[in-house]
């Protein structure tokens, strides 16, 4: 069937979902577009992606402010610049979407209702989260980091295959990839801690 | 494929450029798939096939 469809360059991964050994998102296929009921205008899902890249800039810039050790804390320090990138990235994206090239600021008015930045990536609240971290060890903030992160590249994704606009599904793509790059960096750091004697 | 390779695969190309497609039912993706998964039920495959573009390479679990 799949095949007579044109779907030529097809594979199957063997052990499903059980093999898989990798970074894992949860929650239904809506997950995270339910902050905007009726989120179907590309400038209300520029803002929920603003919103919460805001969250996470937040929750990594304070968190890089409370860790000792200095390569975790550098990490986050990088984290946090990267996520305002995005913010510049989405608001020259609302820009050009919108037509008003003079806009400093998404509009309150897109947010419905909800306070930018006090949820961040992963549709957990910054404060919540923060209180979560205290105490912890680097590997539990690391692993919940992860996850936020797994989570954020599923729904960039899920936003690009929501929009119609061509320049709008490049620049969730371009996110996605952003977020990809950051679990790999995670990744390698996590690995670096398990084996710290490897070169 | 291995689930290596397609992690392999994930890692090399970048996002969109590949079609991933969780084929299982709506409550196994929910409590956990891999990230950028798109849920088409296999049980719906037939009449959702118009959702995956057959120019990229296609990677079904």
């Amino acid at each position: 069937m799949l095949r007579n469809a044109g779907l030529t360059n097809m594979s199957s991964m063997h052990g499903g979902m059980r093999a898989w050994k990798g970074f894992v998102a949860g929650g239904p296929p809506e997950a995270g577009m339910a902050y905007f009921p009726s989120a179907s205008r590309p400038e209300e899902l520029i803002a929920l992606a603003w919103s919460l890249e805001e969250g996470s800039r937040r929750f990594y810039g304070a968190l890089a402010g409370s860790l000792q050790d200095r390569e975790t804390m550098a990490l986050y320090q990088g984290l946090a610049g990267a996520e305002a990138g995005h913010e510049a990235t989405l608001l020259t994206l609302y820009q050009e979407v919108t037509g008003d090239r003079l806009a400093a600021k998404i509009p309150d008015t897109l947010f419905s209702g909800i306070v930018p930045g006090e949820v961040m990536e992963g549709g957990m609240r910054v404060q919540q989260a923060l209180e979560w971290t205290t105490g912890r060890s680097i590997s539990d903030i690391l692993d919940l980091t992860m996850a936020l992160e797994s989570y954020s590249y599923d729904l960039y994704l899920k936003m690009e295959r929501t929009l119609t606009d061509g320049n709008a599904r490049r620049v969730f793509l371009v996110l996605a990839g952003e977020e990809a790059k950051h679990l790999e960096s995670m990744a390698a750091l996590i690995e670096k801690r398990r084996t710290p004697d490897a070169p | 494929m291995s689930a290596e390779a397609v992690k392999e695969l994930m890692k090399q190309k970048k996002p969109g450029e590949y079609n991933l497609i969780d084929v299982r039912q709506p409550g196994e993706y929910e409590q956990g798939h891999i990230p950028g998964a798109k849920l088409i039920p296999i049980t719906e495959l037939a009449s959702r096939i118009s959702e995956i573009d057959p120019a990229k390479p296609t990677i079904l679990y």
